[in-house]
This record gives structure tokens, C-alpha cells and sequence, in this order.
């Protein structure tokens, strides 16, 4: 069995277009572009012709690939979704920033 | 091979219609889905639940694995030589079902992939695993070993577990919730795909001292009230070594005191900052002589921690 060192690619550091996009998740191309126009999954630059995709744009496409093959979401409902979803994580984090911030013992 | 029961895990009767299984299905994945799940154990079961499901909405795995029989969950069973031979002529002598778990050996029907006709290119599968680390390793970065079990496609496109292992090195200055792509490392592509990738989710696994917000870390500081009031010096420790941190004169109890630069490393060679925060905490137990000059003290200050008390809060005429 091979054993062998790994390295890794931080998350964040992602920057893609949206056929190298596609191609990462597994996702149309066309499927991708009315994600985008609905503002489920959005580039980092908005006005550019060739549109570049972060982290967050990759993280959004993969939950959009998975929930359209698990549930079966249309066009409507997908981007309603993933919204919901990213207010969750939204809101997830503040609770683990203030949580930090309190003092322990008060917990 | 170890039997499944797929009406069992779908939570239905064997003779269960097509409508039945689409409704037992996302029912469960509502419940299970882990995107959208917070029930312990989410992902696993859902793993089953949608197994269950890519049989079973099939009609020929379907009409194949209701041959098989009843059997208990977990029990070990060979499929008889004339289920073979109805479902899988083509495999000949040279098949064998050892190493084949249930769901691969339904992959292969006859009519499947690798049955002749045209090869498509099949991507390789993403997977996602979850790594926990303590902030140690977050500091310093770690190497963990890694022992997956991942289905592949085979030259002749059939799934086949294969397991890999290898170790991974995760960079310093990981944080809560971060998660790195390791390319290619997912299952691999059939046909000229491309191979999947790895991603792996960090956590942070709680610290007796520390918590951590992104690459800010947070300390309780508890100070004696005389402490907090005259102000004093303090050492405190931090992921890089002790430090001394200023405490001035009349610190309130809540305050943050920040040590700039002293939490955890962010890839690019920054550091999160280390808060202090203050607790004012009193002993348990005290001598007569400081109770003495506990009431001393009450006496001699003009200190009134509640004046805003009285101006609000009370609606009696």
C-alpha cells in the first residue's frame, strides 16, 4: 500500500472560473450561470466578463450539486436553499464568535 | 458479503410500491441529509438511506436483490449460482463476489457498465471527511494519517472499494471550520475523468484555556478585586510561551486585553490575536484580619456600584 506525504490546498484560497467551477462540482455550466443570476452563488468580480468564483462561490456550487441530486430541486427552489443554508452558517459563526468572546465560567 | 435490508433501512414492507420508496426516501433525507441535518451521526445514515434508495428505485436491482432473499442485516450470504447466472452471465468464471460489498455487486448487473458498448468518462467521486485537531496542531501544523475506503472505477468501469492511505500534511494555521481541497485524492476518474478530490473539514477540539474565534483566541483572566483596581502585571500563557500582559489600574470585569499577535498563525504568515478576558473573582475563604479590613474598606468608600438603579426601572406611582 502506498503510503505517502500530502499537501493540502487551504479552502479559501480558491479562485476559479466558471468552467474550472463546473468542472469542480460536477455542476452544467448553464445550471451554474442561473445560480448566478438568481445571486445564490456569487463572483468575486461582479462586472468582469469572465467572472472569478472564491471559496464561498465553491462551497455554494458543491451544496448545490448535492441537494440537487439528493432532493431533486428545481431552478426555484435551489438558490432559496442554499440562501437559507448560508444564513444558517451566518448565524452559526456569530454564535461561536460570542461564545468565545463570554467568559467561561459564566457559560 | 454481508446483507443489507433496504426496505429495513428505508423503514419499509418488502412489497413496498415505487410511490412508497420516493416518499420513505425523502422523508429520510429530509432528516438525514447532512447539509442540512444536525442530528449526531447524520452523514453515516444517510449514506444507507441513499444506498437504499439507488436500489431500490431500480427496477432491475430491485427485481435482483428481492431474489437474494430475506436475510438478517449483517449476516454473511453468497449469492446462488443461478442468481449469477440470471444476472450476471457475462462475468464467467473469472467473477468473484469476494471483496464486493452488496451495493457494488448490484452496480454490476448485466446491462451495466462495463457490459460492452460505449465507455463514458466517469469523473471520480468527491469525498469530505472530517478532521478534528487540537489547537497544538493548529499552531504548529500536524501530519495525520489518513485511512480511507474509497469506491473507484476499475479498468473495465466497474465500483470497487479500494483502500488508500497516506498521510497528510495540514499547514499551520488551520482554524474552526476550515477546510482544505486535497486535488485528486477522491475517488478515481474512469475513462479519461477526472479523479475526485478530498476535502477535508478542520474543527477545533476544545481547549482547556483557549477558545478560539477564527485565529483569535480568547483566555479568561481572573482577577483579584485589589487587582483590578491598582492595576498589576500579570504572566499569561499563550501558544508561543508565556508573556506578560499589563493589567492597568481600574480594569473592569469583561474588559478584553489584547496581546496583538499572539493566537493562531493564518497562512500567510499573520498571526490572530490573543484576548485576556477579565473576570473579577473573590476567595472562597478569608481570614478575620481581611474580613476586618474588608469592612474597613466598606466603610471609608464612596463607590456606589447600583446609582443607576434608582433613576429607572421601577413604574409604581
Amino acid at each position: 500500500m502506498r503510503v505517502e506525504l500530502t499537501e493540502m490546498l487551504w479552502f479559501e484560497e480558491h479562485v476559479v472560473s466558471l468552467s474550472e467551477l463546473a468542472e469542480l462540482t460536477g455542476l452544467p455550466a448553464g445550471m451554474l450561470e442561473e445560480l448566478v443570476s438568481a445571486g445564490a452563488i456569487e463572483p468575486i468580480d461582479a462586472s468582469s466578463p469572465e467572472p472569478r468564483f472564491g471559496a464561498a462561490a465553491l462551497s455554494a456550487a458543491r451544496h448545490a450539486r448535492r441537494l440537487r441530486e439528493d432532493f431533486d430541486l428545481d431552478a426555484q427552489a435551489l438558490p432559496l436553499v442554499l440562501g437559507l443554508l448560508e444564513r444558517i452558517d451566518g448565524l452559526e459563526q456569530q454564535l461561536r464568535s460570542l461564545r468565545a468572546r463570554l467568559p467561561g465560567r459564566i457559560r | 458479503m454481508k446483507y443489507k435490508d433496504y426496505y429495513a433501512i428505508l423503514g419499509l414492507e418488502r412489497g413496498a410500491s415505487d410511490e412508497d420508496i420516493k416518499k420513505a426516501y425523502r422523508r429520510l433525507a429530509r432528516k438525514y441529509h447532512p447539509d442540512v441535518s444536525k442530528e449526531p451521526g447524520a452523514e453515516e445514515k444517510f449514506k444507507e438511506v441513499a444506498e437504499a434508495y439507488q436500489t431500490l428505485k431500480d427496477a432491475d436491482k430491485r427485481a435482483a436483490y428481492d431474489q437474494l432473499g430475506a436475510h438478517q442485516p449483517g449476516q454473511d450470504f453468497q449469492p446462488p449460482p443461478d442468481w449469477r447466472a440470471q444476472w450476471q452471465p457475462s462475468a464467467g468464471e473469472s467473477f468473484s463476489s469476494e471483496g464486493l460489498d452488496l451495493f457494488d455487486l448490484l452496480e454490476r448487473l448485466r446491462g451495466g457498465r462495463g457490459r460492452g458498448g460505449p465507455r463514458v468518462s466517469m469523473p471520480g467521486q468527491d469525498y469530505e471527511i472530517a478532521v478534528p485537531i487540537t489547537i497544538a496542531d493548529a499552531y504548529q501544523g500536524t501530519e495525520i494519517d489518513l485511512d480511507l475506503n474509497l469506491p473507484d472505477y476499475d479498468a473495465q468501469g466497474q465500483l470497487r472499494r479500494v483502500p488508500h492511505a497516506f498521510k497528510a500534511r495540514i499547514p499551520k494555521g488551520a482554524s474552526d471550520g476550515q477546510r482544505l481541497r486535497v486535488p485528486g485524492k477522491g475517488g478515481k476518474g474512469f475513462n479519461g475523468g477526472r479523479n475526485g478530490d478530498l476535502y477535508l473539514n478542520i474543527s477545533l477540539r476544545p481547549h482547556a484555556l483557549y477558545r478560539a474565534n477564527g485565529h483569535d483566541l480568547y483566555l479568561d483572566l481572573p482577577l483579584a478585586p485589589w487587582e483590578a483596581v491598582l492595576g498589576t502585571s500579570v504572566q499569561v500563557p499563550t501558544p508561543g510561551g508565556p508573556v506578560r500582559l499589563k493589567v492597568p489600574a481600574v480594569t473592569q470585569a469583561g474588559q478584553h486585553l489584547r496581546l496583538p499577535r499572539r493566537g493562531l498563525p493564518i497562512p500567510k504568515g499573520e498571526y490572530g490575536d490573543l484576548y485576556a478576558v477579565v473576570l473579577i473573582v473573590v476567595p472562597s475563604v478569608v481570614s478575620d484580619r481581611e474580613r476586618e479590613l474588608y469592612r474597613q474598606l466598606a466603610e471609608e468608600t464612596g463607590f456606589e456600584p447600583r446609582a443607576h438603579f434608582s433613576e429607572e426601572g421601577s413604574y409604581a406611582s
